[in-house]
């Protein structure tokens, strides 16, 4: 049996949920062994290619994290929204309480811990913020949720086990968390 | 009440008429979910998450609101049930900010625990992200309302069990707060008792203690003890949270009682913030101006040596606080009085609680108790505050008396010689020049109301004796005399005129406020053990500061501080061991020798309370080191003094002013009885 192709894609986060990938711990070798990462921030790859899974990890916050959700969703047959940040937006909303130029202004110009005299905003070859950090499912059709920051690594054992199996899992209460 | 039958998910279920669908349910064990419904509030149906499908009903009922019927069949889990809950519950995450990575009480929040056992794995509605005001301008209290769900259990037991109403409801729709005193912040609101009740109960991080946030989750925690807090007379049942040996938070117990599980400001914060206090934790002996660790050996050598030295010259004391357990006080009493023969034996509130046993005997002569269970007060329509502070003295009575005249429409009357505390709810507030005026007040009411009709040269007696003018007088006994139940409220004050108390008591008799367990009289005395103290370590008379004494032996608590009478007596005497908890200043500085003792959450036993109750208040957090039990000590002390102290009498607070004969049997005194 060919491997399952899995493409893992972090967007505005936190390295948080993929780093706990590896509190799989010894069961990720097993897991290895009936996956290909054909795409993730932890092999090389300059393009999305088709893939099976197609993971997401984070929010939407910028027009280059919008265009690999939609890129993900096009190369990919099952989207799995994973960790807080990509199914509810997470902590990256706690700029959508102010308007883009008083966020970027708050980051680069008026916090304490900011020396910048010149006022200046980075703006050039960088992509463009988008006027709110968004939850995945805003952009793109999702088919799994796995909330959590992070989810459990039994949780994210679990969820690959489903998919391997061929069904599309859903959470239930007691593999569940938010925080 | 008549029994009704219902049947809820297939099983046949009894109630009560009356009774709710939530209220049938949950008295068969079936489960239905709620966040805003809180047993012992008004329910508001407003969560709408116990929404349950009844048979030939189109619609959707709320089964904390919806009264239970005769033959009613009702559905509680069906996948239509489950499936608006769930939608409800994503509506409310939509509508606010909730965020639970970075929120104190994730794990400890009824609102995800509820969203995550209803599967929510995303939000399908658009998160309106406005942002709401974080008020943390009270400093132990606050409130993100960008985490509230308008469940309102903060305003209905502001309302309802403080009686503050601090906090009700703003605006409407999504944009509704709650608001405390119609708009100002909470840390500037003049109404909020700092209770902290509105956080106890608040289902997420909306509300918080900071004292307790980060401190352990209540599931976390180790273990949760009941026990009594010792700071009032009305000794409130506490709940105390331990973890890794340490008081992450401490609550009131349930909402159901009559107390409301509240706990007062006193209690909220004194009690888990005296867990950090310094602690004296070996015997220290004085040397000059310092104190140096001595062996308990050489400590009780010591203490016996400078105790049997001044017994013989009849120079030696002990005075205790009433704080302590009925089973410390009897040791004491036991130890001092029954093997030792000393009769300088009292508690720190001594005079206070003398001059209530003086005013209150010759009632207690005619085997009536001369007051009622404190919780009393939500029962009566007219409430009559005679010289008490509540809000210092017994915060949760205060709450009693404002919740009886708002929501149970009593009157309040204030006959003092300082203006009504409750200066908004007062109906009438009789203030005389001093508290002679006001003793003269008392004993004139109870002269006329005792007569026959309202005698009008009597009534322009009083009030030129006292300053009160007719008009008040005249509404006074007006309101008492249409007064189904009138209390009356004692302030710790009144005891230095015992023939005021007999005065109040004989009012109420003429007013005819008889209660089950007594007259209806609340004696405000000072602790969750003065009762208690009555039958123990009471001294028949005061005898502090009469004499310079050459030893005295003193235990305090540590947790509330010793008026300037004793401590001028303390510093006036020879040698003087001091035995506290803490290093409570400025008691210890005025110590020979320093013992340790077991702290409030390290002792167990009884306190006879207000509320009629004994009370057990149990051992929290175990005592370490060298911190030892009172019984163990004085044990030492007395193989030291070579006495061996009898068990000490167990004393049931029973034995105190029993309820011999029904209180309608009470019959008016003679002030002459105290007066001699």
């Amino acid at each position: 049996m060919s491997k399952v192709k899995v493409a893992t894609v972090w967007l505005e986060a936190c390295a948080g949920c993929h780093m706990s990938f590896l509190d799989i711990d010894e069961k990720i070798v097993e897991l290895l062994e009936k996956i290909d990462i054909v795409y993730s921030p932890i092999v090389d790859g300059k393009k999305i290619p088709k893939a099976t899974v197609g993971v997401i990890d984070g929010a939407i916050g910028n027009e280059e994290e919008l265009h690999l959700a939609k890129e993900m969703r096009k190369q990919c047959d099952i989207i799995v929204a994973w960790g807080d940040c990509a199914v509810f937006g997470g902590i990256n909303c706690m700029r959508n309480f102010s308007d883009r130029q008083s966020a970027l202004e708050e980051a680069y110009v008026n916090s304490p811990s900011t020396v910048n005299p010149g006022r200046v905003i980075p703006h050039e070859d960088i992509p463009q913020l988008l006027p709110q950090a968004i939850p995945v499912d805003y952009e793109v059709k999702v088919d799994v949720y796995v909330p959590g920051c992070p989810p459990d690594s039994e949780t994210t054992l679990w969820v690959f086990q489903e998919l391997l199996e061929g069904r599309i899992p859903k959470v239930p209460s007691e593999k569940m968390r938010y925080d | 009440m008549k029994e009704i039958t219902l049947t809820i998910d297939g099983k046949i279920c009894k109630g009560s008429e009356g009774n709710t669908i939530l209220e049938v349910a949950r008295s068969n064990d079936i489960y239905i979910p709620t966040l805003c419904y809180l047993e012992g509030l008004t329910p508001i149906g407003s969560c709408r998450m116990c929404v349950v499908e009844v048979e030939r009903n189109p619609k959707m009922m709320t089964a904390c609101t919806t009264p239970a019927q005769e033959g009613m069949v009702v559905h509680t889990q069906t996948e239509k049930l489950r499936k608006y809950r769930r939608q409800m519950l994503e509506l409310i995450f939509a509508g606010r900010n909730h965020f639970c990575m970075y929120c104190s009480q994730s794990g400890d929040c009824e609102l995800q625990d509820m969203a995550i056992a209803h599967g929510m794995d995303s939000v399908r509605y658009p998160f309106l992200y406005a942002g709401f005001q974080n008020d943390a301008s009270h400093k132990d209290i606050q409130m993100d309302h960008n985490r509230c769900i308008l469940c309102l259990r903060c305003i209905r037991i502001c309302a309802e069990k403080t009686g503050a109403h601090t906090l009700d409801l703003q605006k409407r729709g999504w944009n509704a707060t709650i608001v405390s005193d119609l708009g100002r912040m909470l840390g500037e609101s003049d109404t909020c008792t700092s209770c902290g009740a509105c956080a106890q109960v608040c289902p997420t991080g909306t509300i918080t203690l900071r004292e307790f946030a980060y401190r352990g989750r209540r599931k976390d925690c180790d273990s949760v003890i009941e026990s009594v807090c010792p700071l009032c007379p009305v000794g409130c049942r506490i709940r105390v949270y331990v973890r890794t040996g340490s008081i992450a938070r401490v609550e009131g117990i349930s909402v159901t009682g009559p107390d409301g599980g509240q706990l007062c400001n006193k209690g909220r914060w004194t009690l888990p913030r005296s867990s950090e206090r310094e602690r004296i934790c070996s015997p220290m002996i004085r040397e000059g101006s310092h104190y140096r660790e001595a062996s308990w050996e050489e400590a009780m050598g010591l203490v016996a040596k400078e105790f049997g030295k001044a017994h013989k010259a009849d120079s030696d004391g002990a005075l205790v606080s009433s704080l302590c357990t009925d089973e410390e006080l009897a040791l004491f009493a036991s130890l001092f009085r029954d093997s030792l023969g000393m009769e300088r034996l009292d508690t720190f509130d001594g005079n206070v609680l003398r001059g209530f046993v003086k005013g209150f005997e010759p009632f207690r002569k005619q085997g009536i108790r001369p007051f009622t269970a404190a919780h009393n007060i939500l029962e009566s329509d007219c409430i009559v505050n005679l010289s008490a502070d509540p809000d210092e003295e017994a915060p949760v009575i205060a709450s009693y008396m404002r919740v009886a005249t708002l929501r149970g429409k009593a009157s309040l009357l204030n006959l003092s010689c300082k203006k009504s505390p409750f200066e908004d709810l007062t109906d009438i507030d009789a203030v005389t020049p001093s508290p002679a005026e006001n003793a003269l007040l008392i004993e004139g009411l109870a002269d006329i109301a005792g007569g026959s009709g309202t005698d009008q040269e009597k009534v322009s007696t009083v009030a030129t004796k006292t300053g009160v003018s007719e008009d008040k007088i005249y509404g006074i006994l007006d309101a008492l005399a249409k007064a189904r139940k009138p209390v009356f409220v004692l302030g710790g004050c009144l005891s230095d005129k015992p023939e005021a108390i007999t005065s109040a008591v004989n009012l109420a008799i003429a007013c005819r406020s008889f209660f089950a367990d007594g007259i209806g009289v609340i004696p405000l005395v000072v602790s969750s053990n003065s009762l208690g103290a009555i039958n123990t370590a009471l001294a028949k008379e005061s005898w502090l500061g009469k004499k310079k004494l050459d030893f005295l032996y003193v235990y305090s608590t540590g947790m509330v501080p010793e008026d300037e009478e004793s401590l001028s007596a303390i510093s006036g005497t020879r040698f003087v061991v001091v035995q506290s908890p803490f290093w409570a200043q400025p008691l210890v500085n005025l110590a020979d020798v320093l013992l340790p003792a077991p702290a409030w959450f390290e002792r167990g036993g009884h306190y006879c309370t207000i509320e009629g109750e004994r009370r057990h208040l149990n051992v929290v957090v175990p005592p370490k080191g060298e911190i030892r039990g009172l019984s163990s000590i004085l044990e030492d002390l007395s193989a030291n003094l070579g006495v061996k102290p009898g068990k000490p009498e167990e004393p049931p607070c029973g034995n105190l002013f029993i309820c011999e004969n029904p209180p309608a049997n009470a019959r008016m005194v003679s002030l002459k009885e105290v007066r001699d």
